[in-house]
């Protein structure tokens, strides 16, 4: 009896210590498995008894608002058949594409409840535009529409459709495809609030001027390629739309007709999904689009785990692989598929615009407001050291507060470096002289120490470097890891003191308004998270904003950027300006791998980062592959192969 | 023992414990480990315990920061130590330095030009288990996160022990309303998820060592109700008791010098195991991310570290082993006491 009673005390006692670890794990990690089970099905048969079909209201045009009803005489129809092709000529079409994602869509739809998981991005870049970039010239290039013209208001901007145009059902695109688009867009149905928000307000009008003419008018004047950007949205096919109080549910796994070269072939739900290639697709021989897009199929396979994805890829399973990280790139991206031959490491070198990295610093905190003190921090701040042993020397110090928009960027600025002379001196101007015990300046009993608020766990490592080596310059960063939202919010509403993160860039040019102007600095929730305001700064963003000029415009974006390097509340971190990736041998690029605008070297759709037209360049050598795998089968080498391509590397 | 005045029980189990000698000697090897947790400073720093210069001895490591010039050197932060030892011994002047055998706080990140971290065990380096991702060394790391964690186990226990021995007993002898009252509050409070209430009150507060503590007392003090309540009506109903009460003894006095003691059996042999579970609870919050805030030296943090980074073996390795060294003797210790302080002993069933 005696014995029992011991050994059930004991294994309840260590069972009950043991598995609290284990249990609490099992409650976080069981969230994820129910999440990946909601992307149920939703039949359709049975909401039909109440359904209700909509007509969609003309497109409303408030006071002020308009396109003229005649199309205007006076326009200059534009096109660009000059800017260069990029895409190979030796590029052979067929095969299948395998590459993955890391959950199954909840949804097929492009617009409404969870339709921003990774997968819509295929969708997106399926359907056209009339207008798209190019990748070299950053100008735009034909898409649905073959010429273009702006309005004499400055914010209009009226196009031609190409009338071979046709959606991937054999429809024809038609002018009343675009002003279908911003009904829909507008529309309650569909349950996109930014959507609806984004089409009554920033595009003010569209007409429709015969089958294959259409104008648009937006809230704004803008230059000719940012009109573009605002304004130059894609169709929507209304032969394919019923619109009805039902259409979230009913059109969940209906996917929407394309223009671009893909439409979605043969979905396994939870497994993977096809992206066929549309048979005769009209752009097949059209200038900037020929050679592209040759895969005739793209399987997307769903992988949860990025480690069993790198174990499908050596064994084959998958055509290429993302390697930018230094662990993957320096440490996993060895063994014999490397070391023969058959698998390719690639790294591209590219100029795209750079999040804006780095420790934004809060200018109503006192000691912050004071310029010699924010000078002083960004002199003790390590960067070169974090870069040079855990980031590996793979990354690079990002110069300046906003980088990656061609003739806009102002090169000439080189960012205030690790210096303990320097902060010593600047700490010194404004008064911090002693030490206290732990050999932290003081001044008047105040002591050279901030919290730094920052909301991703995997940037630790580099912040804690930064703490250790701003300490010898006597100042004290106190880390404060926040959830992600907390961390936004905690800047959004100006509470931080340092914020460490970034802004994600994107578009044409670079942006002031939103983190400079002083409007934003008075107010919370808005993204002057250094709370700075500088009336002559104020003036100059206003003329920037208002300008539709471009040399104006860069002109101004150069003074614009000195002055935020000039104020030294923001201190810029990291860039990455590549991508690296490895393929399988069979997997071939053209001689210049990539584009100054790719975001990724192997990517089959039209647009691999932005809004550039620079990706769908790769094919596959169906010949090259049997020899390879052949080669594999009897341990044949072809010499291991990196390739770098740095013709596009920004020289700093 | 004469001296302590121990009553005659007492002294019975602790010969009693004495003679399990597993737990015994765990508790031995614990309590030496605890006494130089408290004197870590002295075993694992990056400050020199004893520094000669120039004829003069100086002690850094309880002392204010010495900068670099108060050793001749070019720079006014923290000296170097290491650096300094190297210096005095290359320039053989006299001057020397003490370092202690590990010598390395929790903090610094010993990174080299030309190698990335983390970087495997070295003697020569006398990083003895390695360095974790950012070049910091792992036994600083793993001595000074048991030190957080069994200060952090002990203050968890301290309230959670007050607060349940103190709302245990008074349901054990009041009874009624005030028992069946409690007993549902207990119930209902027990319902609370405790990791969401850490995961809500970490996405607005950084939870500091203290806020952790109050959270997880506030959701963690019902455990020992249950039981000194019961043991509490056990011995409630015990003659000693009514002849207190026939003798005009007050409700406190009666739970505080009679009960009290008669149940203390219950409340020794939880101990350990609360303990042990403290530990746990802490590395788990900080290996999911919800424990203490960065750089705090910590298991939990290591044990993420080490699972994300297997081709460093060692990371995950050393906390591994340490951990269920810890947990085993305090498993072991607890075992023990339940053991020795068990009434039934020389019980036998016919």
């Amino acid at each position: 009896m005696k014995l029992i009673k011991h050994f059930r005390m004991r294994d309840c006692r260590l069972c009950i210590t043991l598995s609290i670890f284990v249990s609490i794990l099992l409650m976080v990690g069981c969230g994820q498995v129910e999440e990946a089970i909601d992307a149920e099905e939703v039949g359709t048969s049975e909401i039909d008894d109440d359904l209700e079909v909509v007509e969609l209201p003309p497109i409303a045009v408030a006071e002020g608002d308009g396109l003229p009803d005649q199309l205007p005489s006076d326009l200059e129809w534009l096109t660009n058949d000059s800017d260069p092709e990029f895409a190979s000529v030796d590029a052979i079409q067929g095969g299948t594409f395998r590459t993955t994602m890391s959950t199954f869509p909840l949804t097929l739809r492009l617009v409404g409840p969870d339709s921003n998981g990774s997968f819509t991005g295929y969708l997106r870049y399926n359907n056209f535009g009339p207008v798209s970039f190019h990748p070299y010239t950053r100008r735009a290039i034909p898409a649905i529409a073959t010429h273009w013209a702006f309005g004499s208001d400055g914010r209009s901007i009226y196009y031609r459709i190409n009338p071979n145009a046709r959606w991937s059902d054999g429809e024809p695109v038609t002018s009343d495809d675009f002003v279908f688009a911003v009904q829909f867009m507008r529309s309650e149905q569909i349950v996109a609030p930014w959507y609806n928000n984004y089409y009554t307000d920033r595009i003010r009008d569209v007409k429709a001027y015969d089958e294959y003419t259409y104008g648009v008018q937006g809230a704004d004047a803008k230059p000719m390629d940012e009109m573009h950007y605002n304004y130059g949205f894609g169709p929507k096919p209304r032969h394919f739309h019923v619109m009805s109080n039902k259409w979230v549910e009913q059109y969940n796994w209906s996917p929407e007709p394309t223009t671009g070269p893909y439409h979605v072939g043969e979905v396994s739900k939870r497994k993977y999904i096809d992206l066929d290639r549309t048979e005769n697709w009209w752009a097949n021989e059209v200038r900037f689009y020929r050679n592209r897009f040759n895969p005739t199929r793209i399987r997307i396979k769903v992988i949860r785990d990025v480690n069993t994805a790198w174990q499908h890829f050596l064994k084959a399973e998958l055509d290429t692989f993302g390697l930018v990280l230094p662990d993957f790139w320096h440490d996993k991206a060895q063994g014999e598929e490397f070391d023969n031959g058959y698998v390719r490491k690639f790294w591209l070198y590219n100029q795209l615009p750079q999040p804006s990295q780095g420790m934004y610093m809060n200018t109503n905190e006192s000691m912050l407001s004071e310029r010699d003190v924010r000078y002083g921090i960004a002199h003790a701040l390590n960067f070169e050291r974090v870069i040079n042993t855990i980031l590996r020397g793979d990354y690079e110090r990002l110069p300046t507060f906003q980088l990656g928009f061609g003739d806009y960027d102002n090169t000439s600025i080189s960012p205030r470096t690790y210096d303990l002379v320097k902060a010593a001196e600047y700490f010194e101007r404004a008064g911090f002289i002693e030490r206290d015990d732990t050999g932290i300046l003081v001044r008047d009993g105040e002591r050279l120490s901030f919290v730094v608020s920052y909301g991703q766990s995997h940037h630790t490592d580099r912040l804690v470097i930064l703490k250790e080596e701003a300490k010898k310059a006597g100042l004290e960063l106190e880390l404060q890891l926040l959830d992600g939202s907390a961390a936004f919010k905690k800047q959004q509403e100006k509470k931080h003191q340092i914020s460490w993160g970034g802004w994600a860039s994107q578009g044409l040019s670079p942006r002031f308004w939103e983190h400079f102007h002083s409007d934003n600095a008075k107010r919370t929730q808005t993204n002057n998270i250094t709370a700075w305001a500088d009336p002559a700064m104020d003036e100059l963003i206003m003329q920037f904003r208002g300008s539709s000029d471009l040399a104006e415009r860069i002109e101004l974006a150069h003074v614009l950027e000195q002055m935020v390097h000039d104020s030294g509340v923001m201190v810029p971190s990291f860039q990455v300006p590549y991508t690296r990736e490895a393929a399988w041998r069979w997997v071939r690029v053209p001689k210049h791998i990539g584009t100054p605008t790719s975001g990724s070297i192997f990517n089959t759709q039209a647009n691999s980062a932005g809004i550039f037209s620079s990706g769908g360049l790769l094919w596959i050598d169906a010949g090259i592959k049997e020899e390879t795998l052949e080669a594999k089968r009897n341990g044949e080498s072809f010499g291991a192969e990196t390739i770098i391509q740095n013709d596009y590397r920004t020289k700093i | 023992m004469s001296v302590l005045n121990l009553n005659p029980q007492t002294i019975k189990q602790l010969k009693r414990f004495r003679s399990i000698k597993r737990g015994y000697w765990s508790a031995i090897l614990l309590a030496v480990l605890l006494a130089l947790c408290l004197v870590a400073e002295l075993l694992v720093n990056s400050r020199a315990l004893m520094v000669s210069y120039e004829g003069e001895w100086y002690f850094p490591t309880y002392a204010a920061m010495n900068p670099g010039t108060t050793f001749g050197l070019d720079y006014a932060y923290e000296t170097n130590y290491r650096e300094l030892r190297q210096t005095f011994e290359e320039e053989d002047e006299g001057n020397w330095v003490l370092m202690p055998p590990v010598p390395y706080n929790a903090f610094e990140n010993d990174l080299r030009i030309g190698s990335y971290p983390p970087a495997p065990p070295s003697f020569e380096d006398q990083h003895y288990l390695g360095t974790d991702t950012t070049g910091r060394d792992i036994v600083a790391r793993l001595v000074y996160g048991f030190r957080i964690a069994i200060a952090f186990s002990g203050l968890l226990l301290t309230f959670n022990y007050v607060a349940g021995i103190i709302i245990g007993c008074a349901m054990g002898y009041f009874g009624g309303a005030f028992d069946l009252l409690f007993q549902r509050v207990i119930e209902i409070w027990s319902n609370i998820p405790f990791l969401y209430v850490i995961m809500i009150v970490a996405s607005v507060v950084v939870p500091s060592f203290l806020t952790l503590v109050i959270v997880m007392a506030a959701l963690g003090w019902m455990q020992l109700t249950w039981n000194m309540r019961t043991s509490t009506y056990k011995e409630k109903g015990r003659e000693y008791v009514s002849a207190a009460q026939a003798l005009g003894a007050g409700n406190v006095r009666i739970i505080g010098s009679h009960i009290l003691p008669n149940t203390i059996a219950v409340i020794v042999t939880f101990v350990p195991f609360s303990i042990a579970s403290g530990i746990t609870f802490l590395t788990a919050l900080d290996y999911l991310g919800f424990g203490l805030p960065p750089p705090t030296p910590s298991w939990g943090e290591l044990l993420s570290q080490g699972t994300n980074q297997l081709q460093a073996p060692w990371i995950v390795t050393s906390v591994v082993v340490a951990m269920v060294i810890v947990l085993l003797m305090v498993t072991y210790v607890g075992e023990a006491i339940r053991e020795a302080f068990d009434p039934k002993q020389f019980t036998y069933y016919e």
